[in-house]
């Protein structure tokens, strides 16, 4: 029992130290094995992070050039554990690992996915993404282009289960604004019929709040306009910035991979 | 008499303060002993999910090589004797984790046989229904593999915590006893690999 103790003990500090600990600043594009260019890298980011600021579906990917003894199915969901990928709420993260081929050795790849997501990314899935969209590009060193195609099709499916704009309780507070508004605009108008004469203080206060509906809507567009082109909405020089951070989620093993 | 009043004021404060600390290292253990057996009835579950996936992939290779009839009945004989041994989360002794381990590897061997002799049937292996339970088992075997990780990770948790000073007193006044691990076994770290 002892010697079992010890062993694990080892394991668990091996464990440690062997995968990298979660970025800081917190990114989801963390191209350790340096296969993408700068500009490609940024893109991605800028990507992902609007897909995570609009369903709250976090995709990670993670290029590693050793998968330091670890399977590359463990390596993914060590990550996705340790960085706590995905929401505490949704569990829905999806770690994409990828160790390039060097030399003689395998190239390597596998998509975690996070408890959340196994019902919209089912293992037979990730293996198709991983047959279809991510080993046929690699095989040309194409690397970014199988990681974009494989994103692409990840969004499409997590977005189909799980899209929750923001914190979640966005739209609620939306409605207790509106109200807020409603009952707000109905004073002044009352105001405005019961008392025409001083009718500029009410004015300036709606004024004031009014400013404050058209930055939230602003806030609120690319929630509402979607998945396709909101990348743009966050404009440049957001790198790094943009990120949230990771959440709390939580993954079961869920996920498949590849190697080539 | 003022005397007897401090007295009797300090001896209250220390017991509420000993009954605090008794109360709080207490519901601490109460807590990460029942996430153990939160992540024991995961790891069952996997296990269970590898056990329903058994049919289906013995009666599609059946089909192909029926005649192999000797490892196909290993496999069945090997699942309805994992599925007999199960262990009571309250009383996870190395014995009883130790038999569950050993029916379990029973099963992976029945297993891997099973899954070897596809080799010899080319139609077999083409079978889209095949290929599907073969990738099926193998995101079962991850999750094995991660619903273990976790189970000793809680395991560890509330062990470090009942022999921790001065913890360890309260550990053994109200009976807490050691939980017992899965044994990292030669290679057990790593996923097993299902060929293709």
């Amino acid at each position: 029992m002892k010697t079992a103790l010890m062993v694990i003990g080892a394991v668990f500090t091996l464990g440690l130290s062997a995968i990298p600990s979660r970025p800081v600043p917190q990114r989801l594009v963390n191209d350790y094995a340096k296969i993408f260019t700068p500009a490609q890298r940024e893109s991605l980011e800028r990507t992902l992070v609007a897909f995570d600021d609009t369903t709250s579906n976090q995709i990670t990917v993670v290029t590693i050039t050793d998968l330091e003894g670890y399977s590359a199915s463990e390596y993914a969901t060590r990550i996705g554990l340790d960085w706590q990928v995905g929401s505490a709420e949704f569990d829905n993260g999806v770690v994409l690992l990828v160790k390039p081929k060097i030399g003689n050795s395998y190239g390597e790849v596998f998509i975690a996915v996070g408890y959340g997501l196994e019902g919209a990314i089912p293992d037979a899935y990730a293996k198709r993404i991983i047959e279809n969209e991510l080993i046929p590009h690699f095989r040309e060193d194409d690397y970014f282009g199988g990681v974009e195609a494989a994103c692409d099709v990840l969004m499409k499916l997590a977005s189909g289960e799980i899209s929750e704009p923001g914190e979640g309780e966005e739209s609620e507070l939306w409605a207790v604004f509106g109200i807020f508004l409603i009952i707000i605009l109905g004073v002044f108008v009352l105001a405005v019929i019961f008392n025409s004469g001083s009718g500029n203080g009410g004015s300036g206060g709606s004024g004031g709040s009014g400013g404050s509906g058209g930055r939230r809507t602003i806030y609120v567009g690319p929630v509402i306009t979607g998945r396709g082109h909101s990348g743009g909405s966050f404009g440049g020089g957001s790198f790094g910035g943009g990120f949230g951070g990771f959440g709390g989620g939580s993954f079961g093993g869920g996920g498949a991979g590849g190697r080539w | 008499m003022k005397k007897g009043v401090i007295t009797g004021v300090v001896v209250i404060a220390v017991l509420m303060a000993a009954f605090v600390w008794v109360k709080n290292v207490y519901n601490r253990m109460v807590v990460s002993e029942e996430s153990i057996e939160a992540a024991w009835s995961q790891v069952e579950n996997v296990y269970q999910r590898r056990a329903d996936l058994i049919p289906n992939l013995v009666s599609t290779v059946k089909g192909y090589a029926a005649h192999e009839s000797e490892t196909l009945e290993g496999v069945v004989a090997a699942r309805a004797r994992a599925t007999q041994v199960t262990v009571d989360p309250a009383d996870l002794t190395p014995e009883a984790l130790e038999r569950f381990n050993a029916a379990q590897d029973e099963l992976s061997a029945a297993l891997g046989r099973l899954l070897m002799i596809q080799e010899n049937y080319p139609d077999l292996k083409a079978n889209q229904n095949f290929l599907e339970l073969q990738a099926q088992l193998e995101g079962t075997e991850n999750r094995i593999a991660t619903e273990r990780m976790k189970f000793n990770d809680a395991v560890k948790y509330f062990n470090t915590g009942i022999r921790r000073f001065p913890d360890n007193i309260i550990a053994s006044m109200f009976g807490f006893e050691k939980k017992a691990y899965f044994e990292a076994r030669e290679g057990a770290d790593a996923a097993p690999v299902v060929e293709f």
